[in-house]
């Protein structure tokens, strides 16, 4: 009898485990893939897709710590100039070629060689990828990195299969329709303007994933028809649905909602060229006079959260500085002392391009409004804007406020610090290597931490930089602080075990269907 | 006959170059860099560098021009944004927008010229003003709105059909109903109108006083005079659906040519932009054409010119 039911038990566990397997998820996206070729994929929504085919030698998870991917462990030699990357045995590429040490250089050396779109995330800082043997390859910098590992991690860093770089690589377009990797899923059809459809890799190394068969991103235009088709049971997961829908949503009981927060934060860069905005006190009472709370809860339904930092709470090496706490009170006190009572500003924003980007931007000039501050909020269209706000001729330097949105790549601080506050990045340096700081910031003292963060490889003292760093750009107010985004998704509530990470990207590779 | 239909084709090629010419001055004239939108957040001004070398962004606009129209001769342009070979990109699409724009002209025009007759045949009667307020309503009523109210009711409460995407004859549905409710009712208006002037003429008094069965006068002396217009309008139409109808396609995720080139002036993809105007530029000059074959169709009269 006992053996009985120890049987049965076993049996039981089979069945409940083999139920995990088998199924398809449609997955709702906004626009098309625009390429499948990790050294060229510019926008979120290819790399979501991507990271099922292509894995790279060091990954990071759900906390934003780096894990071992396909390099099982490494070391760093040399100070720090040198790293030894291990590299896991007994995996192959969909294709059938050999994932090992010479499969890896290749794709560095073609990374470079055919000067893909995103090389520039590695050039001037891998001077050259080694073989040690089968199964061990050295990675060589010019320079010290405490960065380098978060940037191996991103989409950039994903191998690509030899064999593939042998048979497309003279062309990224053919490259970019026949995607080779490592992944949990392979690359089936891709139709354009519709959808991409990945098929279960049978011969993953990670056991027993993934547990789908399949999945098939699908391209709605329309956030209210992604609501509408997961909604209706033709799709299976969305995100980004429209905050005036979610309380709907959360109701919904066919329907989960999960809220993550990213490393995005949205703020409103203050342009320190010109007066008044060259002044400090300007700056810091802009910050006061903006209530960030209600921001978040009224026009944000819960969907960000007030910031401190010009980091996420999630980026490594965000450091919390205490911000600027709701005070109209000392908004107005300091606008006296700086002698600007009546104050006009403009305030130029995009529209549609991050969740509520023009209504924040109106809702500011109402919280400003209040502080004797009159604000003209201008919207121009995403391409327009971005040619004016990011612009190195010193004729377009006139704008003084600008909504904007930033996310490390990298989710850690230094792709936060260096582009937008070092002051070899202004606008006005013509041999800026990342020119992104359009507010003319410009601090000795955040320049040289900056610098220090950029080659310090002891995470003590690293965090230390960060922190110092972070508490005197918030003291210099170059931004009014706005808030972090978070990612919202929807899903069927069948669908579990997706990971949804704060660098909005969506995994399925342990994700299964309940029945 | 031939001659005529030569001599419009040939016309196309003025009309195709001139589009592209505007298209071409538009696009460039606009601000906005495609190199620095295309290499995204946190790019190197080496990476925007390098895209703005690889397509020629640096050149002067005329030879820009001229490498665009020589890439379209020897059919080797390729879309900025995606790097795939632009023809390879856009045609799937126009044959799906073309599909949608077919099936949503027929329904349009069955409804719209059935409640066009019938009204102005029993003009005032309760059909007629049902007819009329539906047109208004067909007119008036943002397409946007009416497809999300569509999927609602049939897709996510009643569940009859898919709330959207492209599959079988079922998916087509929902997004031909609502592009076609509206051009229906233009169909509807311009029917009635040419209909009751052509019921007054007095050769249709002359056959009816003739004694003519009433049904053998409507459809054999009115009807046929009265669709040139409505000829016209339903061509016209045609021509704007072929277009690409950017709202529809959002709201139901059909993979057409509108949303991709309105996608494509977003990201500043000239190349995608100019031979996705060219290619919609040609199709309504054919759609012309077509309607003019079917006058001489309709109208004897017509045959000799």
């Amino acid at each position: 009898m006992r053996r009985f039911l120890v049987l049965l038990l076993a049996l039981l566990c089979v069945v409940s485990f083999a139920a995990k397997y088998g199924g398809t998820v449609r997955f709702l996206i906004g626009v098309d893939v625009t390429t499948l070729l990790p050294g060229n994929i510019p926008d979120s929504i290819s790399t979501i897709v991507g990271m099922h085919i292509f894995e790279g030698l060091v990954d990071i998870d759900e906390n934003l710590r780096i894990i071992p991917a396909l390099a099982e462990s490494w070391e760093i030699l040399d100070n720090g100039t040198a790293y030894v990357f291990h590299l896991r045995r007994n995996v192959k590429f969909h294709d059938g070629a050999d994932f090992n040490a010479y499969a890896v250089k290749k794709n560095f050396d073609y990374l470079f060689s055919a000067n893909l779109r995103n090389a520039g995330q590695y050039k001037g800082i891998i001077k050259e990828v080694q073989v040690i043997d089968d199964y061990t390859v050295k990675i060589v910098l010019f320079a010290p990195n405490s960065s380098i590992l978060y940037r191996l991690a991103q989409s950039t860093g994903w191998i690509v299969s030899p064999q593939a770089i042998e048979k497309y690589g003279s062309d990224p377009a053919l490259m970019s329709k026949n995607p080779v990797g490592t992944g949990p899923f392979m690359f089936k059809e891709w139709k354009a303007g519709e959808s991409v459809e990945l098929v279960k890799n049978p011969n993953y190394w990670r056991q027993g994933l993934p547990y789908l068969d399949r999945i098939i991103f699908r391209v709605v235009a329309e956030d209210v028809s992604r609501v509408n088709q997961v909604r209706a049971g033709d799709a299976d997961f969305m995100y980004n649905p429209p905050p005036a829908l979610f309380a709907a949503l959360q109701q919904d009981k066919s329907l989960k909602v999960e809220v993550v927060p990213t490393v995005r934060t949205i703020f409103i860069g203050l342009n320190t060229l010109r007066p008044p905005l060259s002044d400090v006190r300007v700056r810091q009472a802009l910050n006061y006079a903006v209530d960030k709370e209600k921001l978040c809860r009224v026009l944000m339904k819960g969907l960000a959260k007030p910031s401190d930092s010009p980091l996420s709470s999630r980026t490594f090496g965000y450091y919390s500085t205490g911000g600027y706490p709701y005070n109209p009170e000392r908004a107005r006190q300091l606008l006296k002392e700086a002698g600007y009572e009546n104050l006009k500003l403009e305030l130029i924003t995009p529209k549609g391009r991050y969740l509520n980007d023009y209504e924040t931007a109106v809702a500011i000039q109402g919280m400003l409004k209040e502080v004797g501050v009159t604000v003209d909020v201008k919207p121009i269209e995403w391409g327009s804007y971005v040619s004016k706000i990011l612009s190195r001729k010193p004729e377009d330097w006139d704008y003084q406020m600008f909504l904007l949105g930033w996310a490390p790549g990298t989710a850690e601080g230094h792709q936060v610090l260096f582009p937008l506050f070092h002051s070899s990045n202004r606008m006005d340096n013509p041999n800026a290597t990342m020119a992104y700081n359009n507010s003319f910031y410009s601090n000795p003292k955040v320049d040289e931490l900056i610098d220090k963060i950029a080659v310090e490889t002891d995470e003590k003292k690293l965090l230390e930089y960060f922190k110092e760093a972070q508490k005197l750009v918030v003291q210099d107010a170059p931004w009014i602080f706005l808030y972090e985004m978070n990612i919202a998704a929807v899903m069927r509530k069948e669908l579990q075990g997706v990971k949804i990470y704060p660098t909005e990207r969506v995994s399925l590779a342990e994700a299964w269907i309940e029945h | 006959m031939l001659k005529f239909v030569v001599r419009r084709l040939l016309l196309l090629i003025p009309v195709v170059i001139g589009v592209s010419i505007v298209s071409f001055s538009i696009m460039h004239m606009i601000p906005g860099d495609p190199a620095r939108i295309i290499a995204g957040e946190g790019a190197t001004i080496e990476d925007i560098m390098s895209i703005r070398t690889k397509y020629g962004l640096d050149r002067p606009l005329i030879e820009q021009y001229l490498r665009f129209m020589k890439g379209i001769i020897t059919n080797d342009l390729r879309s900025i944004r995606t790097e795939r070979p632009i023809l390879t990109e856009l045609l799937p699409r126009f044959a799906n927008t073309a599909q949608l724009a077919l099936v949503s002209i027929v329904i349009s025009s069955v409804i719209g010229v059935t409640l066009g007759i019938v009204s102005a045949v029993k003009r005032n009667s309760w059909i007629d003003t049902f007819s009329m307020v539906f047109s208004l309503v067909g007119v008036s009523m943002p397409i946007f709105w009416l497809g999300i109210l569509l999927i609602i009711l049939f897709a996510v409460t009643l569940r009859w059909l898919p709330s959207g995407g492209k599959g079988g004859i079922e998916h087509l549905i929902l997004p031909a109903l609502t592009l076609g409710l509206a051009t229906s009712a233009i169909i509807a208006r311009m029917t009635r109108a040419s209909m009751l002037e052509v019921l007054n003429q007095d050769y249709v008094r002359t056959v009816v006083a003739f004694g003519l069965p009433r049904r053998k006068v409507i459809y054999k002396y009115v009807l046929r005079n009265a669709m040139i217009p409505v000829v016209t309008v339903i061509g016209l139409q045609f021509g704007y659906l072929l277009g690409g109808a950017v709202l529809t396609e959002s709201v139901f995720g059909w993979p057409g040519l509108g949303r991709f080139v309105v996608d494509s002036i977003f990201s500043r993809d000239y190349i995608a932009v100019q031979v996705g105007i060219m290619m919609i530029a040609t199709s309504f000059v054919l759609v012309n054409l077509l309607v003019d074959l079917v006058y001489a169709l309709i109208d004897p009269r017509l045959r000799r010119g």
